[in-house]
């Protein structure tokens, strides 16, 4: 199941809250060697997990599996303060488009290099049915240019918003994706899972696994 | 009109295109600009795939006849050191670059030899991922490629776009590999069946009671729409699931 809560939330949750920041810093820092974001404590925290953004958060087995973050961009976000080389003109903005930021699934519910695990799709899913009833039906993700072909594979309307750049090894082309219902039909059926994947309330405290 | 709003106005025009061939035309009116006359993207057939069947791989092809023949008929595929640096899923490169970098054994220096004769001398090329985990190979050549950083980002981009593109007007519902929400549990049961492992033995490995064993192998059948147990591992096999 995906939980969307706010970083208030998330911090009424110590368990919850150290999973993600450590899974972050494990993700980006440790894995992807993105060097700023390096801290001694392994937690990885920015100046965007402010009071505004939404935590998605994927729980397998009683462990944190998959996590996103979305960002209004009504104000300061990461394509508008660090990754300003990769938009040309003005980026889109506005109550119905929010930023996608830090996608990470964890290690063990990886499914191969290729493909896209189903902690990966779930996470897809997630943010469509997130958004949706939100009124929010576009997406900016700084995602490397093979994702565009996979967005396109799942009836995204994909627009790219500048030049891809080279961020240490890997590519990074910064896109608009636009959806609506039918997406959520495609990504659904292409995962055949037709369930929604977006719960209310609270996870499980962490650590207690399901009996199989 | 600036240079992206350009390429913005090329990528617009290539997803409203009805047909695989107005997706290669339109791309290549793009890529002629810069020397890239040729386009060939399809799925990466396995080493050794049947010389028949390897045209059932290719999404766009605007290829000289000729040598498509030929680099069929010679099956120039086990040999190319474009394709070889492909399938180590590289970022966009350059024909020269790899040609350069590999060591090239004799079959890889025919190839490289024979597109020369047909007017491919360089090009650029680059492999994608589908959400099934397909690896597409994509390759632009040309007699005389000149090409900036800037542009060279720019054309690949462009072509993921067509090759995405091509895949949508390509897919019929019938063709459409749907994916299969198999537990961490269930796939670790297939692994082991899969290794010859009985029910009873699964459930001794996993530490799991042999009745819940056997029903995560029931729904791992299930799901995978098999009708009996070595079917759902070769399934799951071939799927690359296990």
């Amino acid at each position: 199941m995906l939980y969307a809560l706010t970083t208030e939330e998330l911090m009424q949750r110590p368990d919850l809250w150290e999973a993600v920041h450590r899974l972050r810093h494990r993700i980006f820092v440790e894995e992807m060697g993105w060097e700023d974001l390096h801290r001694t404590d392994g937690l990885e925290i920015d100046q965007f997990d402010h009071d505004e953004a939404v935590h998605h958060i994927v729980i397998r087995n009683g462990e944190l599996a998959g996590y996103q973050r979305m960002l209004p961009t009504t104000r300061p976000h990461l394509l508008t303060e660090v990754l300003t080389d990769l938009y040309v003109g003005v980026p889109p903005s506005g109550p119905n488009v929010w930023e996608l930021t830090r996608y990470a699934v964890a290690t063990g519910f990886r499914d191969g290099r290729r493909n896209v695990s189903t902690v990966g799709s779930e996470l897809i899913a997630g943010f469509v049915e997130w958004g949706l009833p939100r009124g929010v039906n576009q997406v900016i993700i700084e995602f490397e240019p093979m994702w565009v072909l996979r967005a396109l594979q799942l009836h995204f309307l994909a627009r790219p918003l500048g030049y891809q750049r080279t961020y240490g090894r890997q590519q990074v082309v910064a896109t608009l994706l636009t959806f609506n219902e039918s997406t959520l039909e495609v990504v659904r059926s292409r995962r055949a899972h037709h369930a929604p994947v977006l719960s209310r309330g609270f996870p499980e405290i962490l650590g207690q696994r399901q009996a199989s | 009109m600036s240079h992206f709003d350009r390429t913005l106005a090329y990528m617009s025009s290539l997803q409203q295109a009805e047909t695989a061939a107005a997706v290669c035309e339109r791309l290549l009116d793009v890529t002629s600009q810069f020397g890239l006359t040729a386009l060939m993207a399809g799925t990466v057939p396995q080493a050794g795939t049947p010389i028949g069947k390897q045209k059932d791989h290719v999404l766009l092809c605007d290829w000289p006849v000729e040598w498509l023949e030929r680099y069929v008929s010679r099956n120039y595929v086990d040999h190319d050191p474009v394709v070889s640096r492909m399938k180590q899923l590289q970022a966009p490169f350059q024909w020269r670059d790899a040609a350069g970098e590999i060591r090239i054994d004799r079959g890889g220096q025919a190839v490289m030899g024979d597109a020369g004769e047909f007017k491919l001398k360089d090009g650029l090329a680059f492999p994608l991922v589908t959400l099934d985990g397909q690896v597409v190979m994509v390759s632009m050549g040309g007699e005389q490629v000149d090409l900036s950083g800037l542009e060279f980002g720019m054309i690949s981009l462009v072509a993921t776009y067509a090759v995405g593109r091509a895949m949508q007007l390509l897919i019929a519902p019938e063709r459409t590999i749907e994916h299969v929400d198999l537990t961490p549990r269930e796939r670790e049961c297939l692994k082991w069946a899969a290794v010859g492992k009985s029910e009873w033995e699964i459930s001794q490995i996993l530490g799991i009671s042999e009745h819940t064993s056997e029903k995560h192998l029931l729904n791992a059948k299930f799901k995978l729409g098999a009708v009996n147990r070595v079917q759902a591992v070769a399934e799951a096999i071939r799927r690359g699931y296990i």
